[in-house]
């Protein structure tokens, strides 16, 4: 009787980063994946650094982790964490059912959770460990570049320049211009929620006011890669060829722009989320 | 563990079940959904050259054209060629080859055979629809068959369908072909390799389809053994024959009944086979050849007129022109091409006179110009162009259209000539916006062009000379470029046959093409193709215009009717049908197509809108044929940039774009932002 008493009790007398490493152990598979993504060139190695920060985060507020987990999470982990599994051995794609492992473990995390800290920042921050760059691209790119050239050749004929967009390229002055893969925003976009996720961990924001400033993120970032590529565009339909350092010049502002309105959107309202 | 330590509240259960629920589902619709897998059956029609991957079914005959065979007589000034493929499935699957081949911008080709072992089937001309569904209709129904269709004036593609495994099938086809002579030299040319297409996205529909070829990595070789004769029948000795591209075995020289073979024991078919000679004497061969066909109700007497012009006399004086040097710097002249071309520039730039202006467009996804306007040809000038042209290294696409339209737009003083000068290899698919944007601006330049390399795009370059009424050059290794560079300047220093007219006495012609006899630059023969009725004996042919040295007249005594000159009847169709398909080109659309189709209808002609067809009338197989691309070989001197690849940075002038900046950059960047708003944020709280 004793010894089923203690048998019963084992799971929660683990302690939280035990409990963690042995439930992301279970997840090796994606693991693994997720690993040979980040090296082998298919994709920006970016995800290290979410997990680095979601890292961080958890370490930074280890003395505040419940010393026993919420059941429900627990329990929504473990099953999460049998589909992530059962989806790979099917052959479900490998970056689905990575999410599902991701999940998996934020949902692990979560049970162990301080009840006074917010959630989705760290579920965002564990989602942006996975390889999404890449897949992104090819499935959101096109719209988002054709977009981004629509705006761009309203914005620079306010601005009194010949443009046009041609599909995802602009001729500006007849100088054709494309907008391609890397002018998407999409980089800029992770960018961007990356500091919304740890602005938000950091300032205490509340689930429900980090769920709804979420998409402004979006929008702050499609502007400002409007802006960004209206401005390259403009000098690239100069004679003279634009430099490659102005590019990156350029790119950097309209990156630090976002950043920072991104972690003033994600700052704490005083009374609101309190 | 006390129980009391866990939460009080009651468990969010409604929601953890929903969110188990909602992640159930997603997983099963993951499953259901099964993860998409590429396969060669559902793979679209390539657009684009591409590079050729060997299956690694044993099942299939990957490569089905074994060997190719090229027999060439010369007689005079037309050459008949017979070009024999023979293709062998040594696959375990029937097959259905694919062959995309280059031939002579002035072939006319008139007749294709078909052996399938001791079966011959003769194809018929007809209708290119037509033509396809019958041949669709044959391969559905599991009978052998070929299909010749004209893809450009000198791209055609060869369709043979249900080649049964152990099959041999040889196709021939045949052409006839002018040899006009040009400053006393002929030139027969034989294009053995297509060069890789550029496809320009923004290309409108009116240059025709032109299907992707597949290419074999650069330094792999064809694994089609490739071997040509050549017969030359002169009326006099044949003298100098020279072959640059091809080692040659002869026989015969210096008389007039001369035996030419292939010797080269390295690749033969990766770039044009040219073959140059004289005849002994003065005067070349040529001057007014009549065939007279049988008698009967439908016969049409053709005749050629091929007169040598008046030697060039150098003027007394030369007047400034403007030039506008308009050079490809694309992928496909990487390397060897462009530094061909660089040694041409070399030549043509620094020759310019003093008082002469010039111009420098470097173009390839994009272009640059040297100047927004022309600027004098000082030394300085042209020691900065040759630097700026040194520079371009090759790379990215040939966006020939707007570079032209930029020069078109360049300004230009009203009282100054300006020659536009174009280098390229040639290797577009929009030919008929190129030759319709050069017409349209004729009011401001003439254009002369320049194809380099061993496999140019002759429809181009020759297009685009026709079309700015000028001269093409091809341009196949660096050492030639000197003496095509004079060339030039010699053409354009050196007076022109001007307000030429021909007439006839003692003999009614029709049908003469061309309708206006242009302007002849030095080298270069008149020549007139027409149809004629009544009786030849005593007939002559005057020729009347302006020369350096006042006015100018030639008569040419008409000759006996030649029975077996029937190739005139040929030539006289491809003419028109050349002559058609420029209009066609300026006016856009299909506007010359009734008139086309019923030309190679009538004469049996392989046009754009006529095809050759050859259906066997025995069901040989059930089995649906696997289709093959047969790759080609890379043109010599061509890297595999022409084709997309990347191997090395390049300095060249491509499209610009607008990247994000590069992930590091942006990382440390955000990183440093982030880090430094965590410490503001913490200063802050320290504060309070």
């Amino acid at each position: 009787m004793s010894q089923a008493l203690t048998l019963e009790c084992r799971p929660v007398r683990l302690r939280a980063p035990h409990w963690l490493a042995l439930h992301a152990l279970a997840l090796w598979p994606h693991g693994v994946y997720v690993a040979q993504r980040a090296v082998d060139g298919s994709d920006d190695p970016l995800g290290v650094v979410a997990l680095i920060a979601t890292l961080a985060l958890v370490a930074s507020l280890h003395a505040r982790l419940r010393l026993s987990p919420q059941l429900p999470w627990l329990a929504a982990a473990a099953v999460l964490a049998l589909l992530a599994n059962g989806a790979w051995w099917a052959g479900v794609p490998a970056l689905a059912s990575a999410l599902v492992a991701a999940a998996s473990l934020a949902c692990a995390l979560l049970a162990w959770w301080p009840r006074e800290r917010a959630r989705a920042p760290l579920l965002g921050l564990v989602l942006l460990t996975l390889p999404w760059l890449a897949t992104l691209q090819f499935y959101l790119g096109w719209p988002l570049r054709v977009l981004t050239a629509q705006l761009s050749a309203w914005g620079l004929q306010l601005a009194g320049f010949a443009a046009e967009r041609s599909g995802a390229s602009m001729v500006v002055a007849g100088r054709l211009v494309i907008v391609d893969a890397p002018c998407s925003g999409v980089q800029m976009a992770w960018f961007a929620y990356f500091t919304a996720c740890v602005g938000a961990a950091a300032s205490g924001v509340s689930d429900r006011d980090f769920i709804r400033r979420a998409p402004r993120v979006g929008l702050v970032v499609l502007a400002a890669n409007v802006v960004r590529n209206s401005v390259l565009v403009a000098l690239e339909s100069r004679p003279a060829a634009l430099a490659p350092p102005w590019h990156e010049a350029i790119g950097l502002v309209a990156l630090g722009a976002v950043c920072a309105t991104v972690w003033l959107l994600m700052r704490r309202t005083r009374g609101r989320d309190a | 563990m006390p129980r009391h330590t866990v939460s009080r509240k009651p468990l969010p259960l409604r929601r953890v079940l929903a969110c188990i629920a909602l992640s159930l589902i997603a997983a099963l619709l993951l499953v259901w959904w099964p993860p998409a897998h590429a396969e060669d059956t559902d793979a679209g029609v390539p657009e684009s050259p591409y590079f050729h991957v060997r299956s690694d079914d044993p099942g299939v005959d990957a490569l089905p054209l074994k060997a190719t065979q090229v027999d060439v007589r010369i007689a005079g000034v037309i050459a008949a060629v017979t070009v024999t493929q023979h293709y062998r499935n040594e696959g375990q699957r029937p097959i259905e080859a694919r062959y995309i081949f280059p031939g002579s911008t002035r072939s006319a080709v008139h007749a294709l055979t078909v052996r399938i072992g001791q079966r011959q089937i003769v194809a018929q001309i007809r209708e290119k629809q037509r033509a396809r569904l019958e041949y669709d209709s044959a391969k559905r129904e599991g009978k052998t068959a070929a299909l010749l269709e004209q893809e450009r004036p000198n791209v055609f593609s060869m369709n043979v369908a249900n080649i049964l495994p152990g099959d041999e099938v040889r196709v021939e086809l045949q052409y006839s072909e002018l040899i006009a002579p040009h400053d006393g030299r002929y030139r027969f040319v034989f294009p053995t390799v297509v060069g890789p297409r550029y496809r320009s996205p923004a290309a409108s529909k009116a240059n025709g389809p032109l299907s992707a070829t597949a290419h074999l990595q650069p330094g792999v070789a064809s694994n089609v053994a490739f071997d040509m004769t050549v017969r030359l029948d002169a009326p006099l000795p044949v003298r100098d024959v020279h072959c640059d591209t091809h080692k040659l075995e002869s026989l015969g020289l210096g008389t007039s009944h001369v035996q030419l073979a292939l010797a080269d024991d390295g690749p033969r078919d990766n770039r044009d086979f040219i073959l140059e000679y004289g005849l002994a004497g003065e005067r070349t061969a040529g001057g007014l050849m009549l065939y007279q066909a049988p008698p009967g109700a439908d016969a049409e007497n053709f005749f050629l007129a091929l007169v040598e012009p008046p030697a060039a006399v150098a003027p007394v004086q030369i007047n400034p022109r403007d030039y506008i040097f308009v050079v490809d710097i694309s992928g496909s002249m990487h390397g060897y091409p462009l530094d061909t071309a660089k040694v041409l520039l070399r030549q043509l730039i620094g020759g310019l006179r003093p008082s002469d202006s010039f111009n420098v467009v470097l173009f390839s996804g994009s272009s640059r110009v040297l100047s927004e306007q022309s600027v004098p040809a000082t030394q300085a000038n042209i020691e900065r162009a040759l630097r700026t042209i040194d520079r371009a290294g090759g790379g990215g696409s040939t966006e020939i259209v707007p570079a032209l339209r930029r020069v078109a737009a360049l300004p230009k003083p009203a009282d100054v000539a300006r020659t536009v000068v174009v280098v390229t290899d040639g290797y577009v698919a929009v030919e008929n916006e190129v030759f319709q944007l050069v017409r349209r601006n004729l009011d401001q330049f003439n254009l002369f062009a320049f194809g380099i390399g061993g496999a140019v795009n002759r429809h181009l370059i020759e297009g685009l000379a026709r079309a700015g009424q000028g001269e093409a050059f091809i341009v196949t290794k660096p050492e030639h470029a000197a003496e095509q560079a004079q060339r030039l300047r010699r053409l354009i220093d050196s007076p022109v046959l001007t307000q030429l007219k021909a007439r006839f006495t003692g003999l009614e012609v029709y049908d003469v093409e061309p309708a206006a006899l242009p302007d002849v630059m030095a080298g270069r023969p008149v020549t007139l193709w027409g149809k004629w009725r009544g009786d030849p004996r005593g007939a002559r042919l005057i020729l009347q215009g302006h020369g350096a040295e006042g006015s100018y007249t030639d008569v040419i005594d008409a000759p006996q009717p030649d029975p077996d000159a029937v190739a005139l009847k040929f030539l006289w169709a491809r003419q028109r049908v050349a002559q058609l398909g420029d209009d066609e080109a300026l006016m856009g659309g299909q506007t010359q197509r009734g008139p086309i189709t019923a030309l190679g209808l009538k004469y049996g002609l392989l046009t754009s809108y006529t095809s050759f067809v050859a259906v066997d009338q025995v069901v040989r197989t059930q089995h649906e044929a696997t289709p093959v691309n047969q790759p080609l070989p890379l043109p010599q001197g061509v890297s595999a940039l022409a084709v997309g690849a990347i191997d090395g940075p390049s300095i060249s002038v491509v499209v610009p774009s607008t990247p994000e900046p590069r992930w590091p950059l942006a990382l440390a960047l955000t990183l440093l932002l982030v880090a430094v708003a965590l410490w503001h944020a913490r200063q802050t709280a320290d504060t309070r």
